[in-house]
């Protein structure tokens, strides 16, 4: 169990290219943390600067109360669970997981005995002594975790993990993942692009975008109250409607729901949110706008319908619940409720 | 179905450029080393009566051929060591550079290009007694070098030059096949508390094992058969045998001394004995190699 600070970090690659612009984040005892983003957001590169893989061009780096900026990898007590798992493969699975230990000079009995007892918790007995080209991908990523659990590491980190995986395996990881984590009660960072994994996997959520940490929190409190245009777009699925506002000229601008936003903000705001499963069918008077409907998906549980509205430049998506059997261009009058309206400043930040 | 099974000659004539060429190049003078060596031929090649083994026992009662005999083993080894080593130590160096990368891997790569008998000259001008730059530097530190007269320094001098062709050809293969370990697998060994030595040995030697031994037997058959224009180009065998290995007794017994027989002879036991060191490879380093 260890605490984990980042205090300003930043990454600059050799060629001037600034990768991380001053990550700050405080990472609690045992806690389960996950970074999202878009690839290319600097997710990957923080989980590696953390690591130890790539080298920290400013700010600190503390574990516990160690500041481990100049140490190296192994020094650091860190386990990394690769994206392709990086298992030894001329190795029998028994020496990938005995690796570390004998690099750190465990006694070979003390060794043996720490490998059966991972193997054991994850139900790998029986593959020990087969090599990683023998195992299937779930087997493979078991064998990863393990390497990583062997040790009893201060810090998991996981490189998204389970990518490699199909989807039916993937949600079965996840919920083993998040299990075996919080019996442990080891320090976990995770690295995702898959915001439905991030959700269901974190303790804490760090949205990350160019760089930058967008918002910080519970997966829910993101979800409710998202700090960021991109965060609001970014964490649910099918994404949060983003209407632009045109406080002059657009019909929906009026609409006392929306005209009856405190005086400052609403002239801040320039992007209204709507989740779409917020959206309901209300008779004419409430509704905030009326739908041209385009295309239907019915998905069974619930129906997407998308489509256009009067006065309004962006594709609205609706969540409905159920079976709902609607004609392509039939029109709906669609409401919601105040407190799941978001607003947005031209900057995106939340008003 | 029934006309690509009924396709019997297509694939014999796709076949055929190669099989021409084996059957050209090596099953027909195979062929006859075999034959004449089981005769005793004038050297006009005008009458030849049948001899039995006689030139095979002849022949390995030869203090000669078993002088030769442990040259050829003494430069194979040597070759095969040594540019194997040279080559590994290259390609993980030029594996880590960054800048100018391809510049040094165009560079060391280059001297394959130059054909072994020219390298063995070049080597034998640099390391010329009267001439020689090299030769020059070593007798500035104590160290008098003529090759001409000295058996083990011609040796050396073929042994290097025979390396420094053969270096280029084994770095590329051993780049290759360093590039071909993915990254992470030595991140996570760095992450496993392996330094950078213990990753080599652990990680990265037993990856490169297979590539290992594949060359480990072309630079035997190698150091076997095609370093006869190196020997041929600079020391011609001499001095006193001392360069002479068996492919080049061979060519000597042969075409200098004109006696079929006994050159025929030996030239059935080097493809023996070439045979039999490469099965044995194949059946005790192969297992080892692989994972």
């Amino acid at each position: 169990m260890a605490t984990l600070t980042l205090n300003a970090l930043k990454k600059r690659y050799p060629n001037g290219h600034l990768t991380l612009h001053g990550i700050d984040l405080k990472v609690a005892h045992g806690e389960l943390i996950v970074i999202v983003g878009p690839s290319g957001c600097g997710k990957s590169t923080l989980l590696r600067s953390i690591a130890g893989l790539e080298s920290i061009t400013e700010g600190d780096l503390w574990i516990d109360d160690t500041r481990v900026n100049d140490k190296e990898p192994a020094q650091r007590d860190i386990a990394m669970v690769f994206q392709n798992y990086a298992l030894y493969p001329h190795m029998t699975v028994f020496d990938n997981m005995a690796y570390a230990l004998k690099n750190r000079g465990i006694p070979k009995q003390e060794c043996e005995q720490k490998v059966r007892e991972t193997a054991k918790l994850l139900g790998l007995e029986e593959l020990l002594e087969r090599r990683p080209r023998q195992l299937s991908g779930g087997q493979r990523q078991r064998v990863a975790m393990g390497r990583a659990i062997v040790r009893s590491p201060k810090v998991f980190l996981f490189d998204e993990p389970l990518s490699n995986l199909d989807a039916a395996l993937r949600v079965q990881m996840r919920l083993e993942i998040r299990r075996l984590l919080k019996r442990l009660g080891t320090t976990a960072i995770y690295v995702t692009h898959d915001q439905v994994e991030a959700m269901t996997l974190a303790d804490r959520l760090v949205v990350m975008n160019g760089g930058q940490v967008e918002q910080v929190g519970a997966p829910l409190e993101l979800y409710s109250r998202p700090a960021t245009r991109f965060v609001a777009r970014f964490i649910g699925s099918p994404s949060m409607n983003l209407i632009t506002l045109e406080a002059t000229t657009s019909p929906l601008a009026k609409h006392p729901l929306v005209r009856d936003m405190p005086a400052e903000p609403m002239e801040k705001a320039a992007t209204l949110g709507i989740r779409p499963e917020h959206l309901r069918i209300t008779d004419p008077l409430q509704a905030l706008f009326r739908l041209e409907v385009e295309m239907v998906e019915p998905l069974g549980a619930d129906t997407l319908v998308y489509g256009h509205a009067a006065g309004i430049a962006e594709q609205i998506v609706v969540r409905l619940d159920g079976i709902h059997p609607l004609e392509e261009s039939a029109q709906l009058y669609l409401g919601a409720e105040r407190e799941n309206l978001h607003f947005f400043d031209v900057e995106g930040r939340r008003v | 179905m029934a006309t690509f099974q009924h396709q019997r000659l297509t694939p014999w004539l796709l076949l055929a450029p190669q099989l021409v060429v084996v059957g050209l190049f090596f099953f027909w003078p195979a062929g006859q080393a075999i034959y004449q060596s089981l005769f005793t031929q004038d050297p006009f090649g005008l009458a030849s009566t049948f001899s039995g083994l006689q030139n095979f026992i002849d022949v390995l009662h030869d203090p000669e051929y078993l002088a030769a005999f442990t040259v050829t083993i003494l430069f194979t080894l040597s070759v095969a060591v040594a540019s194997l080593c040279i080559a590994l130590l290259l390609a993980v160096l030029a594996d880590r550079v960054i800048k100018g990368s391809r510049f040094y891997r165009t560079l060391l790569t280059w001297p394959y290009a130059v054909a072994p008998a020219v390298a063995a000259v070049l080597w034998s001008f640099l390391f010329d007694p009267s001439l020689g730059r090299i030769s020059h530097f070593l007798e500035l530190v104590g160290v008098h070098w003529d090759h001409h007269i000295n058996g083990g320094q011609a040796l050396a001098l073929v042994i290097i030059a025979s390396v420094w062709v053969h270096v280029s050809y084994n770095f590329v293969f051993f780049l290759a096949g360093l590039q071909a370990i993915p990254k992470s697998l030595l991140e996570a060994a760095a992450i496993d508390a392996a330094g950078p030595w213990r990753r080599f040995w652990t990680i990265t030697f037993p990856l490169l094992s297979p590539i290992m031994f594949f060359l480990l037997i072309t630079n035997t058959t190698y150091a076997f058969f095609e370093t006869f224009g190196a020997i041929d180009a600079t020391t011609a065998g001499g001095p006193g045998g001392a360069t002479r290995t068996l492919i080049y007794k061979i060519y000597e017994d042969g075409f200098k001394g004109l006696d079929v027989g006994h050159s025929a002879a030996q030239s059935v036991l080097l493809m023996i004995l070439v045979a039999a060191l490469t099965l044995v490879q194949f059946r005790y380093i192969e297992r080892k190699a692989h994972y």
